[in-house]
């Protein structure tokens, strides 16, 4: 007497008129794994959104090298202050094209009671280094007294183009909207080079230089000759992206991993808990199952089916509402800045479904311990 | 070649001083077209028997032998695969499954059999249009009288045209007029179509329909008679069904 293959269908058939039967059941289990895939995915999404944000503005400034001070790897967490005669250093090097001076740096000021922080950045017209990404509103080049700040800034504390702001002992008239510099707790804003040289208080020094180097050049080689001034890192674009990005990254991983764990355990206990109580419930019906012949394999598939489902129906509306939230909250809080991605959409999917089997797994072992003679009892 | 041979069996429950012998070598055969009726007092031993015999129970001594294949030595799998093609089961509680339809209940050992879903419903709505319950088809079990349910699980209990019917106290939970009639139907079914029907109940009236008649009392089969079936083994026309 040989064992068939498992009609897949007949399980799944059965498990869903399970799951549809107990209404407030599978609204629990729906709801519990929708709340778990909403907090997932909103987390991801935020922390998506400001790593390329944080990354967009970087990735604008044309340059195939940052030149830092030694030791310094981004912007915002090791100070790096060089010399402008470095600047003569770097463009007798062989194979580099041009080095331009790159000033910014973190300051604070007070507004209706709160600190704002902006990341001034001087922008130098004569050299075309330090413009904004893209100025949504207003001037786009700022003129001495002026700065450009972030709209999600301007728009979330209330700061209008033409307001005053107290920036570093000096006061600077909002000449325009830019975008895509918002990032955490600060933001970049422009101001021109001269009145940047007073704020930052960097005479005959500037904090990178920006590097190009000429076409059919070896970029590993330049880096090599540049480096060979103690004084001085290259850094690549890409990687000095990524080194601020880790901002984001250091800041967000921990709350990302414990809000990941809290939705899974949220997600596997409603679900197991749900399933658990209906496999309990049905442990008669399970039992005349096995009695006429339905396999324990078979019955586990009925089980782990009804788990999935309900997690699949759980992801569904949870991935929903996390896109009509996200998308929503974005419209009235500005610093909520996400992205979901595709591949975020689909590791959560794929973690969602894992949830699910793993937490039908205690339903499961209770339904091995199911006897089918008790169907015989009344 | 019988359909069924006990041979033998004993089942005892618990060791040592507290071990109760619930079946006390019994041996049995049933053939094909058999309509056996196993009677005797509550605890006797009737429905331990009927499990064995079903394979849902493992006898402590002795054999069970299904079509001539010794039970024991199947695996639990293989054991599911027997009690799907060979076997059709009616309780004493009808024992539906609450969520299914009466259709799709008649389905469902069809469809773990492995039959697509279009043949099954076509296999089922004839089934239970057979025992005029084709009105009854998309209703769910909580909304069907105790005789409408008792003919549904006699519908799913021979979807997989079984060669055994075994039936536990079919009457017990319907009145007397349909528990009579509900398993005269079953009886006739079965014997139209030369299966095995085993029968466990207390009621008297059911000899009617029995081949033959076994009475066990404390585990042992003390008494076979033969039954009065007077049945014609064919279908009657529907009327009175419950």
């Amino acid at each position: 007497m040989q064992e068939t293959g498992i009609p897949a269908g007949a399980m799944l058939f059965l498990a869903v008129k399970n799951l549809v039967q107990e209404k407030t059941r599978l609204l629990i289990s729906v709801g519990g794994v929708a709340f778990s895939v909403l907090l997932i995915m909103s987390i991801q999404g935020l922390y998506q959104g400001w790593s390329n944000k944080i990354g967009e503005y970087i990735r604008t400034v044309p340059a195939d090298y940052w030149v830092t001070q030694t030791g310094a790897t981004d912007m915002f967490h090791t100070p790096s202050v060089l010399p402008l005669t470095v600047r003569d250093f770097l463009t007798g090097v062989e194979g580099v094209a041009s080095a331009k001076p790159f000033s910014g740096r973190r300051v604070a000021f007070d507004h209706n009671g709160k600190d704002i922080n902006l990341y001034i950045i001087a922008d130098d017209v004569e050299n075309n280094v330090g413009a904004p990404a893209r100025v949504v509103e207003g001037k786009a080049v700022p003129e001495r007294g002026e700065i450009i700040i972030d709209a999600v800034v301007g728009r979330s504390e209330n700061i209008r183009i033409g307001d005053t702001i107290p920036v570093a002992g000096r006061t600077l008239k909002v000449a325009g909207y830019s975008e895509g510099g918002y990032i955490l707790s600060f933001s970049f804003a422009f101001a021109t080079k001269d009145d940047a040289e007073s704020i930052l208080q960097l005479p005959g020094a500037t904090n990178f230089f920006l590097v190009t180097v000429k076409d059919g050049t070896a970029t590993g080689e330049v880096a090599s000759r540049i480096e060979a001034d103690p004084a001085v890192d290259a850094i690549t674009k890409d990687r000095f992206v990524e080194n601020n990005t880790n901002i984001v990254r250091d800041t967000f991983l921990p709350i990302i991993l414990v809000l990941l764990l809290i939705g899974i355990a949220v997600g596997m206990t409603v679900i197991g808990l749900t399933i658990f109580t209906s496999t309990i419930e049905k442990a008669r019906e399970y039992g005349v199952l096995k009695a006429i012949g339905v396999s324990n394999r078979q019955l586990y598939t009925v089980v782990v089916e009804q788990a999935v489902t309900a997690a699949v129906l759980g992801y569904a509306l949870g991935a929903g509402l996390a896109v009509v939230i996200s998308a929503a909250a974005g419209q009235y809080v500005p610093e909520f800045i996400t992205e979901i991605r595709w591949f975020d959409a689909g590791w959560i999917f794929a973690v969602t479904v894992a949830m699910a089997v793993v937490s039908s797994l205690l339903p499961v072992r209770r339904l091995a311990h199911i006897d089918p003679a008790e169907v015989f009892r009344a | 070649m019988n359909v069924v041979s006990v041979q033998d069996v004993s089942k005892t429950f618990g060791a040592g001083h507290t071990a109760v012998l619930a079946v006390d070598h019994v041996s049995l055969d049933v053939d094909a077209g058999d309509i056996v009726l196993v009677m005797g007092p509550s605890g006797s031993g009737k429905t331990t028997l009927l499990s064995m015999i079903g394979t849902l129970m493992s006898p402590t001594a002795g054999r069970v032998l299904i079509s001539g294949q010794d039970i024991s030595v199947l695996s639990a799998a293989q054991l599911s695969r027997l009690r799907l093609q060979e076997f059709g089961f009616v309780f004493q509680t009808f024992n539906l499954l609450s969520a299914l339809t009466a259709e799709e209940n008649v389905m469902m050992p069809l469809l773990t059999a492995g039959v697509s879903r279009k043949h099954a419903r076509v296999k089922a709505r004839a089934s239970l249009e057979k025992l005029q319950l084709g009105h009854r088809l998309r209703n769910l079990p909580k909304d069907l009288s105790g005789g409408e349910k008792q003919r549904v699980a006699i519908a799913r209990s021979l979807a997989n045209d079984p060669r055994l019917i075994l039936a536990d106290e079919p009457t017990a939970n319907l009145d007397a007029k349909t528990g009579q009639d509900v398993t005269l139907l079953l009886c006739e079914t079965a014997c139209r179509e030369n299966r095995a029907v085993i029968i466990v109940s207390h009621d008297q009236r059911l000899r009617t329909a029995a081949k033959r008649v076994i009475t066990i009392e404390d585990g042992r089969l003390t008494t076979e008679e033969g039954g009065q079936h007077d049945l014609h083994c064919r279908m009657h026309a529907g009327a009175g069904l419950p």
